[in-house]
């Protein structure tokens, strides 16, 4: 029997600006579900998600996405359709309104423009902004900003949802919201979160990789990182794993 | 059932469930409430463009505000005085520069806000610089034509300042898109104009000679088409890890 392509499919994938090699032989698969990804500050998370999100061709190496070859522009394209990604500094319109800002990336997105106001609301809803949809994005808090990003990522109903520290400026209540979100996106699509909180990786990821200088660490469930956890340091045992596998990875 | 008899029954039956999906409902009518009305400008781009994506890109042009066209206006106006009072055809010498910086400053990493997004979306950011580089160029092609009217000695040189205007314009670009910064584009077509004016000025102690000598026209033709192949270039997939950019 034929076993199913997984969404994301990267292979020996390598990374590099200068002379300063930022991704070293990244060997991953991912399928539905939410995948956390973490590492410590410069490990490499927001370059492989640009590399994901179609930015920046790799420098060596390839990846599948959607079972296209991004490389490939009649691909990349169809990639793009049906791609959300919420970059860790998103740039906005100081005069756009919340609806008009997400409307404009889901006319950007190529949807059907007859499905687009809908989406557009739904999308406004999923991240609890109804009552400020008509209000400018000057006028809006950063959480409220980041739950805007949020909104023009998920508006087209992602197969593949590219998040770089999604939960940064949230309140812990919109937290709880948001994981209850991916969890649910997560049931029929790719969703990867780069954090650098351990607790929202613990209470939405099914799966996890640990990036460290460019390299790929560790890669499994919340639960085998936690195992590691002996001799680490952190408050709760997926912390302790955390450090215990840098830790081993630097040795 | 008589009129009567149905009175009767709507008294004592309970109501029936209604056939509407509410959540549908409320979905449409909020989209109607707070959509924006989408402007004239956009709506006839939309349909000349075939893609509404494109048409807000193209209004979201940032040397296209009112406070730039306006900026750009007033400069054109001075010009147009200067014109007039010196008798040295300053419009002409100044649309080229206007031309290049308004296109530089048309698109690109801190230029537009939201330029990282742009990147991953299906509609082409090349589409989009293409469309918002034509509309900034127009603009101003109109903006030159219109100073004509108002300083008649500069309409024999019409064609003179299109094409330095679009050599100009094209350096501003492709500067801007090899070194990914809208103020080394600015920087390097403001300085190559600069020279020109200056050093075609150098022998006949004329400024006008770099719009009124028609020895250079082809020289504008060859700068144009040079700068318009390095911006494909810039913007195409054979320049290492950013290969998927601007596709």
């Amino acid at each position: 029997m034929a076993v199913a392509e997984k969404n994301v499919r990267i292979d020996g994938l390598v990374q590099s600006f200068g002379r300063h090699t930022v991704l070293d032989e990244i060997q991953l698969d991912i399928g539905t579900g939410v995948f956390g990804l973490l590492g410590p500050n410069g490990a490499g998370k927001t370059t492989l998600l640009r590399t994901l999100a179609t930015i920046i061709g790799p420098k060596r190496g390839t990846i599948r996405l959607l079972g296209k070859d991004p490389a490939l522009g009649h691909d990349r394209r169809e990639i793009r359709r049906r791609l959300g990604y919420l970059p860790q500094q998103l740039g906005y319109y100081p005069n756009f309104t919340v609806f008009e800002f997400i409307e404009y990336f889901a006319l950007l997105k190529e949807m059907p423009s007859a499905d687009v106001r809908t989406a557009v609301v739904r999308a406004i809803e999923g991240v609890d902004l109804g009552d400020r949809a008509r209000s400018k994005l000057r006028t809006l808090s950063g959480g409220m900003l980041r739950r805007v990003g949020i909104a023009q990522a998920i508006v087209n109903n992602p197969s593949l949802l590219l998040l770089d520290e999604p939960t940064a400026g949230l309140d812990p209540e919109q937290r709880v919201n948001f994981r209850a979100l991916l969890r649910e996106i997560g049931m029929q699509s790719t969703v990867i979160v780069s954090t650098h909180l351990i607790e929202d990786v613990a209470a939405a990821c099914s799966e996890i990789a640990l990036l460290d200088a460019g390299r790929l660490v560790f890669h499994g469930t919340p639960d085998e990182l936690t195992l590691l956890g002996d001799g680490g340091i952190g408050d709760s045992p997926l912390e302790r794993g955390y450090t215990r596998a840098l830790a081993g990875a630097r040795a | 059932m008589n009129h009567d008899e149905r009175e009767r029954n709507r008294d004592t039956q309970p109501p029936q469930a209604l056939d509407v999906d509410l959540e549908k409902v409320w979905t449409n009518v909020a989209g109607e409430v707070w959509a924006q009305p989408v402007g004239r400008v956009e709506r006839l781009a939309g349909r000349l463009l075939g893609s509404l994506g494109l048409a807000r890109a193209l209004v979201t042009t940032p040397s296209l505000v009112t406070s730039w066209m306006v900026a750009s206006v007033i400069v054109l106006v001075a010009g147009v005085v200067a014109t007039h009072s010196t008798g040295e055809p300053w419009s002409a010498l100044l649309l080229p520069a206007l031309a290049g910086i308004g296109v530089a400053y048309s698109y690109g990493p801190g230029i537009d806000p939201a330029y990282e997004l742009s990147q991953a979306m299906a509609v082409s950011d090349r589409m989009v610089l293409l469309v918002r580089v034509f509309a900034v160029f127009v603009f101003n092609a109109l903006l030159g034509l219109i100073a004509t009217l108002f300083a008649p000695g500069i309409a024999g040189l019409t064609f003179s300042w299109l094409l330095p205007m679009a050599m100009v314009s094209a350096l501003g670009l492709a500067a801007a898109t090899m070194s990914r910064s809208a103020n080394t584009g600015v920087g390097v077509a403001l300085a190559v104009w600069g020279l020109i004016v200056l050093g075609s000025a150098y022998g006949t102690h004329d400024l006008a000679t770099a719009v009124q000598n028609g020895g250079m026209l082809p020289l504008y033709a060859l700068g144009t088409i040079m700068c318009a192949g390095l911006t494909l270039y810039a913007t195409s997939g054979s320049r290492g890890n950013r290969g998927w950019q601007w596709q």
